[in-house]
């Protein structure tokens, strides 16, 4: 048990359901529509999860440190819209300049928020949910027409859409999946061995203890909010990538998708819990939950929204109570002494909190 | 340490001063910290020790005076300067990061070494720290759990590995068992013999006895003396920190205890507490004695319905009462002042009147159904003149007054629900020695105009001095009630930790 204990934490047990769940989703429906399995379905899924892996990634690289950004709907939209808008007047501009416009804007509105946030001292659910507005605004108010249609953009925006690396079957792996399993994988690293990505945790496990230690809080804050942005700029790009059609709603309400992808897949709203590869197993099992009521017919589309909004509640009161018990299950220790001197026998001695 | 004096001194402060509006914080105050040396620094609340230890480690900036390090001035601008030049402070509530690991938590605030963080490697230079310190504690586990002992070793640990050469301990025993204080103790003569200078703050005398070398006396912002540990006795050291003779106890008088107001018979509560059984009459003060974990608290909290508690049975005035929730407790007539007057006790950015007046706010309605300030004004103003309460106005926030003061307002507030038992919990721990006297004379007030007391806490001599009768708990079990005749501070001590000197742990 003490080995278990050891190297096993409760947040892989949560992980380890999920894979289980996602696998128990695709037998159901598999055994209820036909044709299930086709790879329609597959690429579907896959790309739209991608889009939302990206920013969510982002969004939970925030919520480790005990913020929220609620603008990354608003930024993957206005990116989306901006960049398309641009290449529909230069459409010569080269692919790599369009990418980088994106992931540039991307990071100066994170930038922005991680400004008011950090040094502004402005609470962060208040200060992005004034910059979904004003993002938005911005894209509301872009001159020129306000839609971008598929015709508008130059050949290769569409070909990258619809492309495909390598395909098995019919089952296409697609530029935008490729894209999302790197910043995944990045990610992951940076979160688990860079010295960085341990002080995210830091802050959002006690942003007190951050800065009486002397941790730089406000520039980790601050560069989590731009690494949001980032990715959410890069988001914007896919999602272009990847519809073509854009109108000035685009992405409306992601920053809620994001969300609820991180917590489903085990990251703490209240900061210093979670990993990236929770958060992609969340959003692999919204999109395909999703996706699959959708084609199942027995329920409305409306239901399907109450069905995911029942999921998140319960994947966070799962978190509260089972999850919350396991880790004090795994976390009581007491010291141990060697009295008189540093070679003296061990006196097992088990302290625990009263 | 009597070659303390040959050394160099460390860290010097030099006619420090620093003022908050109004206050002088510190006037003029010189401090030397020599290696080797576990330096106590003793004072009332608001002597100016915590300024004094915020201006070491950078959280304020003198107005006048120099700070040295091995003789040379320094500026001390932030923690992680202080940090930086060796100087680290471990509170009472350890600053740690609960969802880090413990090799982690020593390790997060070092300037970045290497662009990957080699958790191998990280693991074995922790355990190699705690090595050091004698203790053996695993370093993967996450924070979240650790007993408070635990988590200030973690911090004392960050401190080495930080290289510290003045590690300053503001209050850390004020919670841990005598087996824990030990442990700290053995921990901090180890940092000593390694030429650490420790600085160690306390109120309990016995502990400043037991393990410094030199004390030093703070008192209204000032130093008033520093000598070897030799020199110093108890009631000099009262008498530097309060500047007159007071007698360091008030005792509890002589009342007729009369009618029975409460029997508790066989109390339980699943791996809680287990047969508690005592009666509390008319005009006593019937104290709980136990240890850290005796669990004393949590029989308090049973009575007062916040955990009831699941077998045995509480008959009050004559009747059996089923107390499953604060609200039937108070319609009882039973109260119970909490030990944690920040984080429960009182409202801290609401008033003192707000706060007296809350458990009754019903009483002070208006036939429209509206609060009724005048009522509630003259309810305060009443509490205010009868604990003698100071402050500027009722309705000041409690957040700025004094710990002592706080305290009576929280008293206040349970009074108003016109109790007759009245649960005390810790209620002078962290209050001056002033403050502490003075609600000593409240509790015999209290008892001599008939309400029944329970007084749960950890300063022995308080509860020597404040109870009737003695109810001593060991780890959930009721070890004895001693009367007062045949109760001495052994025979608590003895049935407090249980028969055999063996330390034993809950398994």
């Amino acid at each position: 048990m003490e080995t278990i204990k050891r190297y096993f934490r409760p947040e892989q047990l949560r992980e380890f359901s999920l894979v289980f769940l996602i696998v128990a989703i695709f037998m159901f429906f598999g055994s209820q529509i036909q044709g299930y399995f086709s790879p329609r379905i597959f690429n579907r899924v896959t790309s739209d999860v991608a889009i939302i892996t990206v920013v969510a990634i982002g969004e939970t690289l925030v919520l480790l440190t005990r913020n929220y950004d609620l603008s990354v709907g608003s930024i993957v939209g206005f990116t989306a819209f901006f960049v398309g808008k641009q290449l529909s007047f230069h459409p010569d501009m080269l692919p790599l300049f369009a990418l980088l416009l994106a992931i540039g804007t991307g990071a100066l509105m994170g930038l922005v928020n991680g400004l008011i946030i950090s040094y502004g001292r402005v609470p962060s659910l208040i200060a992005t949910l004034g910059m979904l507005a004003i993002y938005r605004s911005m894209l509301v108010a872009y001159p020129g027409n306000k839609i971008v249609v598929t015709s508008d953009f130059p050949k290769w925006v569409l070909d990258l859409g619809s492309a495909s690396l390598f395909s098995v079957g019919g089952f296409d792996i697609r530029p935008v999946v490729v894209v999302a399993l790197l910043i995944l994988v990045i990610f992951q690293l940076v979160t688990a061995y860079l010295p960085y990505g341990r002080r995210l945790y830091a802050i959002g496990s006690n942003p007190e203890a951050a800065r009486v230690g002397g941790l730089p809080a406000q520039r980790i804050v601050l560069f989590a909010y731009m690494l949001c942005g980032t990715l959410a700029g890069l988001g914007g790009f896919m999602f272009m990538v990847r519809y073509g059609d854009l109108n000035t709603a685009v992405a409306q309400g992601m920053e809620l998708q994001a969300i609820a992808a991180a917590v489903v897949g085990g990251v703490s709203t209240n900061g210093g819990i979670g990993t990236m590869i929770g958060t992609v197993l969340g959003a692999f099992m919204i999109n395909l939950l999703q996706q699959s009521l959708l084609r199942w017919l027995r329920i409305s589309n409306f239901w399907v929204d109450a069905f995911l909004g029942l999921l998140i509640l319960v994947a966070v009161t799962i978190d509260a109570v089972i999850l919350g018990r396991l880790r004090d299950i795994w976390a009581r220790t007491g010291l141990e002494t060697r009295p008189g001197g540093e070679k003296g026998p061990v006196e097992k001695e088990e302290i625990h909190a009263a | 340490m009597a070659t303390v004096e040959s050394k160099t001194p460390i860290l010097q402060m030099r006619h420090i001063s620093k003022r908050f509006d109004t206050t002088q914080a510190l006037d003029d105050v010189s401090l030397d910290l020599y290696p080797g040396e576990i330096h106590a620094l003793m004072g009332e609340n608001g002597a100016g020790k915590s300024t004094l230890i915020k201006i070491m480690t950078g959280v304020y900036h003198p107005d006048e005076g120099d700070i040295l390090l091995d003789g040379k001035p320094i500026r001390v601008g932030n923690s992680v300067e202080a940090q930086a030049y060796g100087i680290a402070a471990i509170y009472q509530e350890p600053m740690i990061f609960p969802d880090l690991n413990v090799a982690e938590n020593i390790f997060i605030t070092h300037r970045v070494r290497g662009a990957v963080v080699n958790w191998n490697k990280m693991f074995r230079e922790a355990e190699d720290i705690l090595a050091q310190l004698g203790v053996k504690l695993d370093v993967r586990v996450p924070s979240r759990g650790l007993t408070l002992a635990a988590r200030q070793t973690v911090e004392i640990a960050k401190a080495i590995s930080l290289k510290v050469r003045v590690l300053i301990m503001d209050e850390p025993t004020s919670s841990l068992s005598a087996h824990e204080v030990t442990q700290l103790f053995s921990l901090a003569r180890r940092l000593r013999d390694q030429g650490v200078s420790v600085l160690f703050i306390s109120h309990r005398m016995e502990e400043v006895f037991e393990v410094a070398d030199r004390v030093t006396i703070f008192r209204d912002g000032k130093r008033i003396s520093t000598k070897p540990r030799a020199e110093v006795t108890p009631e000099g050291a009262i008498r530097d920190m309060v500047g007159r003779k007071i007698e360091e106890f008030f005792a509890k008088s002589q009342t007729q205890r009369s009618d029975l107001l409460i029997s508790v018979r066989g109390l339980g509560k699943e791996n809680v507490f287990s047969d508690i059984n005592f009666e509390v009459y008319r005009g006593e003060v019937l104290g709980f004695a136990g240890l850290v974990g005796s669990r004393r608290t949590d029989v308090g909290l049973a009575l007062f319905g916040i955990e009831p508690a699941d077998s045995g049975e509480i008959v009050y005035q004559g009747k059996l009462a089923r107390i499953r929730s604060p609200e039937q407790a108070l319609q009882l007539g039973i109260a119970y002042a909490t030990e944690d007057r920040l984080r429960v006790g009182l409202t801290m950015p609401m008033s003192i009147a707000t706060n007296i007046t809350l458990p009754m706010l019903r009483k002070y309605l208006s036939a429209l159904g509206l609060v009724k300030r005048s009522a509630e004004e003259a309810t305060a103003e009443q509490f205010r003149q009868r604990l003698s309460i100071r402050t500027p106005s009722v309705y000041t926030p409690v957040s700025q007054l004094s710990g002592g003061n706080q305290q009576k307002v929280m008293l206040s507030k349970w009074l108003n629900t016109r109790p007759q038992v009245l649960i005390l919990d810790e209620p002078t721990r962290g209050i001056d020695v002033g403050a502490k006297a003075e609600v000593h004379h409240i509790i015999n007030d209290l008892a001599a105009q008939g309400l029944g007391i329970i007084l749960i806490s950890s300063d022995m001599p308080e509860i020597m001095a404040m109870s009737d009768r003695i109810l001593v708990m060991r780890e959930g079990k009721q070890m004895g009630i001693f009367s007062r005749a045949e109760a001495s501070q052994e025979k608590v001590l003895t049935a407090a930790m249980g028969q055999s000197s063996e330390p034993k742990g809950r398994a």
